[in-house]
């Protein structure tokens, strides 16, 4: 074998090595678990996700949003997707920008009427990046000419 | 008045930028050296016109015309005037405009330094800088034009206002840091489309690029760095890495311009891997714009991401063109640039090299796909799929640590071949070091992969401390030098291996820093005040809770004591739960904002955040996380900095390097 034949020979082992390897993670169903999670719609979710985790995204319904007296921590509310909505229940964190009306992505497994979320991300506030063809969320101050 | 000359300037420096087009490319028919001229001036001026411009939006932002959509949008009377300034950057046409100064920028520099130097290549450098004007002059003027008056029919008083997440000096440096890293990949690019044109396979325009490539791609690295501090410091999730797709998307050129920054050397040195070189700033270019096209498309959720925008297919058109374009051209001229040198042996300095660079490539590949793959599972699955950092991880650590091994090999090997006996005289000791770093840990239960970072990195580190105990020991043995002249002078004689040692430390220390991720810990709990929870080895107390009424926000402000379980004192710490906007009436205005606080020493961090407050009962929410090693990471990317900064920093002439 020649030195050139040699080289492309090792450097196609790495490659080849490479590609088994992202293979084996990205399909691996044991490491991979929690890696990658599908999005789902709530009205698939009741039918074929119950106990499997999964991500949903929507609206926090107006007014949906109870906190536990004891626990501040504590959250139920309802999440909204068109007609469609869910009890959401998540007990860590929340975000700065939880509040009625807010877009949220939610993870977590939805068992026994509940989804309960251990992860929970907002939208960034539409009152600074809105939509710029948008002008409804406009919030300036106004003075009638 | 002034936006409307603002507007204008942009429109005559597309049309300057057109006239330039026209300009040298009769040059290149007619050979008429005044028409190159001519076409030098024109893009002067039209690069000229854009930075006016960006200057005039600047000033706006700063008098806050809120007649000015952009303006409106984005500063308010309140916002203090570094965040007015800052605001050209924080929304989409601004950030494209911003682009486009960089650009120019450049473009004044490369065009007045290169005047009597390329002769032949020049021409073609100028039409490819000024092509990629083009585009983004496209955008300015007729996509998103950041000058477009506001769209209401009231006078504004008073605009939204920044927000408070970017309200931070941080925030100031990292989106310029990250711009002069990817616009500045234009300039290598632009030489490297010249050369293939002109079938240039001399090394002679790569020294000219060494620098500029080596400066754009410590800019690049400094962006990403300030973005991980940024976000330790300001969002509170107690990392500093999440591979977001916003992230990942400015890592990729970082991967592959850091390929590229290695494997130019070899071309200076060796004039080899001509066409790989090649595919790799074609490569790096590509996925800067790429990057661009992800940060601003809103195509992957992101907390960095601008909602959908019209954007996207201009930009995966513009990002296809230059791949078609790019690699058509190499494909059409790859025998003018290939080589009848061959790498000799596996242990060669070159094969060093270009294993490095395959590695580099292959985490770029890996980087691409996981951000990708969402978008891809999508269109063909129907399913979206979500790929989270412990997918990334787990693909990356590996590849990471063949790296930093690379790291610590690559330097010691010799060019061409590499004696046995010079293997045994420069390893013995490194690997003796790595293995008995991994005894003292796995007898300290430190496993896994934190062991093999920490181990790899006793390893490489002990392979950089030889190199410089060898070349002080030389020096002060044959100049009769003391030990600290030695290290300076050995340093000043050869700026570009030491700098590129320092770098490698610095590589080496930030491994460090990400190994003790393995060992983070958190908890979160409401505390009464006088009540006290333990999270690790610590005990924190609520001392205190008091309120605070500041010129744009509210602040709850928390007083924690931390304490050893043994007792002992360690630090109090502040963290705040801010209101902004609190006096806005309608509450869905009002932002609030949590604040944290750190206690930051070398071997670990004490990261806390208040997360609620209940004013009524006194309670106040916090989560608390202990965070080891983090500090070497900021330490280590010090060293990469200054380290890069001496390998690039100007070599005096030679009359002066003779003592």
């Amino acid at each position: 074998m020649n030195s050139k034949n040699k080289f492309i020979f090792a450097v196609s082992g790495v490659i080849l090595v490479f590609v088994v390897w992202v293979y084996w993670v990205s399909t691996s169903p044991s490491e991979g678990a929690k890696s990658m999670v599908e999005f789902v719609a709530i009205d698939d979710l009741f039918d074929d996700y119950e106990n499997e985790r999964v991500r949903l995204g929507g609206l926090i319904q107006d007014g949906s949003i109870q906190i536990s007296e004891s626990n501040l921590l504590d959250v139920h509310f309802m999440l909204d997707q068109d007609d469609e909505s869910v009890k959401v229940h998540y007990t860590k964190t929340r975000p700065d920008l939880f509040k009625d009306g807010a877009e949220v992505i939610v993870e977590g497994v939805y068992t026994a009427g509940v989804f309960q979320a251990d992860m929970l991300q907002t939208k960034c506030a539409s009152r600074y990046e809105g939509d710029l063809r948008d002008e409804s969320d406009y919030s300036m101050e106004e003075i009638e000419i | 008045m002034i936006p409307v000359a603002g507007a204008v300037s942009l429109n005559l420096s597309l049309a300057f930028a057109i006239l330039t087009l026209f300009a040298i490319g009769f040059y290149i028919r007619n050979n008429d050296y005044r028409l190159f001229l001519t076409g030098q001036r024109l893009s002067l001026a039209s690069s000229g016109l854009s930075v006016i411009s960006t200057i005039i939006l600047t000033n706006e932002l700063i008098l806050g015309n809120f007649d000015l959509d952009y303006v409106a949008h984005y500063t308010s009377n309140e916002t203090p005037l570094l965040y007015k300034i800052t605001a050209l950057w924080a929304g989409q046409s601004g950030s494209m405009l911003f682009w486009l100064a960089i650009l120019s920028i450049y473009a004044i520099i490369v065009v007045l330094q290169n005047r009597k130097e390329h002769h032949s290549l020049m021409p073609w450098v100028i039409i490819v800088i000024t092509i990629v004007q083009l585009f983004f002059l496209g955008m300015t003027n007729f996509v998103t034009n950041p000058f477009e008056p506001t769209n209401a029919d009231f006078i504004v008083m008073n605009g939204n206002g920044l927000n408070p997440l970017l309200q931070n000096p941080t925030m100031a440096i990292h989106p310029p840091m990250l711009y002069l890293g990817y616009v500045g990949f234009t300039i290598p690019f632009a030489f490297a489309i010249a050369a293939l044109i002109k079938k240039d396979a001399s090394s002679l325009w790569i020294k000219t690029i060494r620098r500029w490539t080596l400066v754009t791609w410590l800019f690049l690295g400094i962006g990403i760095i300030l973005g991980g501090w940024w976000a330790y410091l300001e969002l509170g999730w107690g990392g500093y890495w999440a591979w977001d797709p916003v992230e990942n998307a400015s890592f990729m050129p970082w991967l592959t311009g850091t390929a590229f920054v290695h494997s130019i050397i070899i071309q200076e040195k060796k004039n080899m891997l001509k066409i790989w070189n090649m595919i790799l700033i074609i490569l790096t270019f590509t996925l800067c714009i790429f990057g661009t096209f992800l940060t601003r498309s809103g195509i992957m959720s992101s907390v960095h991401s601008f909602t959908a925008s019209g954007l996207g297919p201009l930009f995966f058109g513009f990002v296809i063109l230059i791949l078609v374009v790019s690699y058509g051209l190499l494909y059409a001229r790859r025998s003018h640039f290939q080589t009848e040198k061959q790498l000799e042996s596996f242990t060669s300095r070159e094969s060093g090299f270009l294993f490095n660079n395959v590695i580099f490539v292959v985490m770029c590949f890996a980087v691409f796909w996981g951000t990708i793959f969402p978008v891809i599972s999508e269109a063909v699955r129907g399913t979206k799929i979500t790929v989270g950092a412990p997918f990334f991880n787990q693909i990356n650590i590996p590849i990471g640590l063949i790296l930093l091994f690379l790291t610590g090999v690559g330097p010691l090997l010799a060019w061409r071949n590499t004696s046995k006996e010079s293997l045994i005289k420069n390893f013995t000791i490194p690997l003796i070091v790595a293995f008995i770093s991994a005894g003292v840990l796995l007898a300290l239960d430190i496993r896994g992969n934190a062991m093999m970072t920490l181990s790899l990195s006793g390893f490489v580190f002990t392979t950089i401390a030889i190199e410089f105990w060898r070349g002080i020991h030389a020096r002060t043995r044959k100049f009769d030098e003391s030990t600290i002249s030695a290290f300076i002078k050995l340093i000043q004689k050869n700026r570009s291996r030491y700098g590129g040692y320092i770098s490698h430390l610095g590589i080496v220390l930030m491994f460090v820093g990400f190994s003790g991720h393995a060992f983070d810990i958190e908890d979160e709990w409401g505390l009464q005040i006088g009540s006290k929870e333990t999270v690790g080895n610590y005990d924190v107390e609520l001392a205190g809770l008091s309120e605070e009424e500041r010129p744009n926000h509210y602040a709850y402000i928390a007083d924690l004591n931390v304490y050893t379980t043994g007792g002992e004192f360690v630090t109090d710490l502040h963290p705040e739960k801010r209101i902004y906007f609190h006096r806005d009436p309608n509450p869905d205005k009002r932002q609030p904002h949590s604040e944290l606080d750190i206690y930051s020493t070398l071997t670990r961090d004490i990261y806390s955040i208040f997360t609620g407050v209940d004013p009524k009962n006194q309670v106040g929410y916090f989560k608390i996380m202990i965070n080891p090693l983090v500090q070497w990471v900021w330490i280590g990317s010090y060293f990469l900095i200054i380290g890069t900064v001496i390998a690039m920093w100007p070599v005096k002439r030679k009359k002066n390097e003779l003592e």
